[in-house]
């Protein structure tokens, strides 16, 4: 008995001793894909949202299949952005987001136009996407601060795009206050924000214009908060083109 | 001799005995023992209608279709109600869901299949009509089922026969890829018409309208084919795939022929079904709201067209459990997960309101106008309104249902001056304010010496949300005769009413109107025939009825049918295919209603404000079509993933 209580526990501490020697793993996608979405018109890189609203890179795998699954990765909001975790490949690139997309086809399904990159990725790119964005927001100024303690900001708005399809009314023109920079139509304080909607025209009357917009709710609490206007058009999925965040410290 | 008789009797045992091994297992259900009796029919059939995808009591967004915890009610995301546990806009949660929607919906599809490939080959045991009227049913549950996927999801895949997988073959060809929008809302059309001429008036089987009959398929036609003719003229997204299939979309030269589709399918109830007008009266207020009332609990009722029926204890829901006013609370300790908004309320007629359409709440001096009862606001309000929402004050289960925000014991003298600047999102100062925090309270003493709890015993209080948090509580659907002790989860039957002919001549009257305004003319007048509608279905809730037909807009037909079908699960999907939800919730915060007495005047007064927790509500337009569950395309990557997912 003793004995073949030897030779398990003998077996069993070979088998143990010699099963875990081969790690079947590969390693880990460490290959990088970086760049920006840039303006056209300005240079300057197209300003979006964080969480799934905003600016996405698409990625197409076409070394792996001809109708590959599209992976995303989501671009930062200053229109940046930066993926350290990806498999050396043949990859067609583009981005979504509130611009002119880079893939058209009309109304029969036909791609007018493609302006995608395609890259074979060996440890690191750097893309960067010529865009037409939808509006441009720029800061007239800086925020002030009223004797009521509400805060007052001016901006103006133009569109980025001559493209005849785009030339949409502007449905929403929105002043966002948030406690964080990452201020926009996902994250801001609805007490103080002032979001206001247009029909019609009217929004669209006010492109070129200095649009002046005051926080509502009455007097903004005493800690320093960010403002962001964005607007936009019923364009795509609807997202906002914005400026880039700005703070305002309380008097 | 004996040993050859051995080998002989061997030969002859081996031979013999085992000639029928191959015969079907006996402890497996057969075609034969399904297909040959209308027993076996009726089972397959009640499998069919249990997998049937209705929005009913057992569904919310959140947690999808036949499953027993409402949370998040569908009201809570539509701007109809607010619920403690719903804080904003939210798509259907697909990949959460209990009954996962698409492989349960193609599960569905293939019973309907299987049905419609076997049933033929056992016709001879039943009567011709039997086998149409059958068939007819399997292909109105597989039309049913396709409406279900499209509405969600646009084009998906066609399968109208059972595929078979033998081991160790290509999978390629179960791949099947996503058809056109369009193509897959011509497929709910033909089922339905196949439906339509197979079935008779009524069902032989079940008559009492929980199974099909030719008009319950044109009923749900017309629903369906509204709902294409909408998509076709308000959607904005359109995906592609390789091949140039419209996925997300459908040309808007298609809307005219959807919507007389839906005109004409709707005309064809005409005269079967009708309003239910039992204990109404012309003259009589409170006979019309106990009308509308009893349109729900009356089983005779010719109003309802298609039903979902519940037994305890087999199927059953919670509807009440969840949704009764706070003072009468069942035992399981759910109770007001449905406040109606302001917003919504504010739609009826019978009111007072301002010149843009809000609540009058206000006297001519700025002040709050006094009452000496909540319920004094809403004396002539719509018949319909009190029969949907329990207004503060109003009486239910024999109890008047006290909602009251908090006493006020600042001076009345001279009126008393809104609490908050107007449009003010901030809370309440509690100066001059008495209030509870739950519904354990301490009575306040009035100056006459009387003691009065500071909130209504239906809420509201500061810091539970189990009461009435924005002023009112749901009334439709609630059993008046279920005891207080029998108010539990899992334990309520009342019938769902899916299908019901005010939705009908609602369908009709917007195929009618999206006819005519984009310049169609019909054997009817399509304006004509949609201003009597919408006067009928107002004249039966007690409404004002509209005065002429040119003076219709749109937004009248819509509204119409957001206050007859609200809390029916029907407004969401309306928001959806008017593509209206993003606009209407855009960075939304609903309005509420909070009733205060006033210490001093004996009185009570209404505060008109944005909801206090300030939950904003803003739906993605990307939401109109849902994400395809990553599964799905996993198992099949020829499935074209919808835009922005």
């Amino acid at each position: 008995m003793k004995k073949l209580f030897y030779y398990t526990a003998f077996c069993l501490a070979v088998i143990a001793g010699n099963s875990c020697s081969k790690i079947d793993n590969y390693p880990a996608p460490s290959d990088t894909i970086n760049g920006s979405t840039i303006d056209e018109g300005t240079g300057a890189t197209v300003q979006t949202e964080i969480g799934g609203g905003g600016t996405r890179v698409k990625l197409l795998e076409t070394s792996y299949s001809a109708n590959p699954t599209p992976e995303y990765f989501q671009s930062m909001q200053d229109g940046t952005f930066n993926d350290d975790k990806i498999f050396a490949a043949t990859y067609k690139v583009s981005v979504e987001g509130p611009f002119v997309p880079l893939v058209t086809t009309d109304n029969t399904g036909t791609v007018t136009a493609d302006s995608s990159q395609t890259i074979k990725l060996t440890s690191k790119a750097t893309l960067n996407f010529k865009v037409q964005p939808f509006l441009r927001v720029e800061w007239v100024g800086k925020p002030v601060f009223n004797a009521d303690s509400t805060v007052t900001v001016q901006v103006k708005i133009t569109r980025g795009t001559s493209n005849p399809n785009y030339q949409l009314d502007i449905t929403d023109i929105n002043l966002y206050v948030s406690n964080t920079q990452y201020d926009g139509n996902n994250n801001y304080d609805p007490r103080y924000s002032k979001l206001v909607s247009y029909s019609g025209s009217t929004g669209t009357a006010l492109l070129g214009q200095t649009i002046t917009i005051t926080t509502m709710g009455g007097a903004m609490p005493a800690q320093d908060v960010y403002f962001r206007v964005g607007a936009r058009i019923n364009a795509g999925l609807d997202e906002y083109n914005y400026n880039a965040p700005m703070s305002a410290k309380y008097p | 001799m004996k040993k050859y008789n051995y080998i002989l009797l061997t030969l002859f045992v081996c031979l013999t005995a085992c000639r029928k091994l191959d015969i079907p297992p006996k402890n497996i259900i057969q075609d034969p023992d399904v297909f040959s009796t209308p027993a076996g029919i009726q089972a397959y059939m009640a499998r069919l209608y249990s997998e049937l995808p209705m929005e009913d009591f057992r569904y919310s967004p959140q947690r999808g279709l036949n499953f027993f915890w409402i949370i998040s009610p569908t009201p809570a995301t539509t701007g109809e109600a607010l619920s403690r546990d719903q804080t904003g806009s939210m798509q259907e949660n697909l990949g959460g869901w209990n009954n996962d929607l698409w492989s349960g919906s193609y599960t569905t599809i293939r019973d309907c299949d299987y049905f419609i490939q076997t049933l033929p080959a056992y016709a001879s045991n039943f009567s011709t009509a039997q086998v149409n009227a059958w068939l007819g049913e399997a292909y109105f549950v597989r039309g049913m089922t396709y409406f279900a996927l499209v509405k969600r999801i646009g084009g998906v895949p066609i399968v109208n026969k059972t595929l078979n997988y033998t081991v160790g073959t290509s999978t390629d060809e179960l791949k099947i890829p996503r058809s056109s929008e369009q193509a897959v809302w011509d497929q709910v059309a033909s089922d339905f018409d196949f439906a339509i001429a197979n079935l008779p008036a009524a069902n032989t089987d079940q008559a009492d309208g929980s199974r099909a009959n030719k008009y319950v398929a044109a009923a749900f036609e017309s629903r369906a084919m509204l709902y294409a003719g909408t998509i076709a003229k308000y959607n904005t997204t359109t995906l592609f795939d390789g091949q140039k299939n419209q996925l997300c979309g459908i040309p808007a030269s298609a809307a005219n022929g959807y919507f007389l589709k839906a005109y004409t399918a709707a005309k064809m109830l005409d005269g079967v079904y009708s309003l239910y007008l039992k204990s109404w009266s012309a003259t009589d207020k409170t006979a019309q709201y106990q009308n509308f009332v009893n349109l729900f609990s009356d089983a005779s009722s010719s109003e309802s067209i298609f039903v979902r029926e519940y037994q305890y204890p087999n199927s059953v829901h919670g509807y009440d459990a969840y949704n009764v006013p706070r003072q009468l609370i069942g035992p399981n300790g759910y109770s007001s997960e449905v406040n109606p908004t302001l917003d919504f309320v504010e739609m009826f007629d019978g009111i007072p309101k301002n010149s843009n359409g809000t609540i009058q709440n206000l006297d001519a001096s700025g002040h709050y106008a006094l009452f000496t009862n909540t319920m004094d606001l809403f004396a002539n309000a719509e018949p319909r309104l009190r029969a949907t929402v329990i207004l503060p004050g109003d009486a239910f289960k024999g109890e008047n249902i006290e909602i009251r925000r908090g006493i006020y014991t600042g001076p009345s003298a001279g009126g008393i001056s809104p609490l908050l600047p107007a449009g003010s999102r901030s809370q309440y100062p509690l100066t001059n304010l008495v209030v509870s925090a739950t519904s354990t309270q301490t009575a306040y003493t009035l100056p006459g010496g009387t003691l009065m709890n500071p909130a209504g015993l239906s809420g509201i209080f500061t810091g539970d949300q189990t009461c009435a948090i924005s002023g009112f509580s749901v009334r439709k659907w609630l059993n008046p005769n279920l005891a207080t002790s029998q108010v539990l989860e899992n334990n309520e039957t009342q019938t769902w009413i899916e299908m019901r002919y005010a939705e009908v001549l609602l369908n009709r009257a917007e195929a009618a109107f999206e006819l005519n305004s984009a310049g169609q003319s019909g054997a009817t007048n399509y304006t004509q025939d949609a201003f009597t509608i919408i006067n009928e279905i107002r004249s039966r809730a007690g409404a004002t009825l509209l005065t002429s037909a040119g003076a219709m807009t749109i937004d009248t037909v819509r509204i119409e049918r957001r206050k007859e079908l609200a809390f029916e699960n029907k407004t969401y999907w309306d928001l959806k295919r008017w593509r209206t939800f993003s606009k209407e919730q855009n960075g939304t915060i609903y309005r509420i209603l909070m009733p205060f007495y006033s210490a001093q005047a004996g009185k009570y007064f209404f505060d008109a404000r944005t909801d206090e927790r300030n939950d904003v509500y803003t739906y993605d337009p990307r939401w109109y079509y849902e994400q395809i569950p990553q599964g799905a395309i996993s198992k099949s990557p020829n499935l074209v993933q919808n835009p922005g997912y």
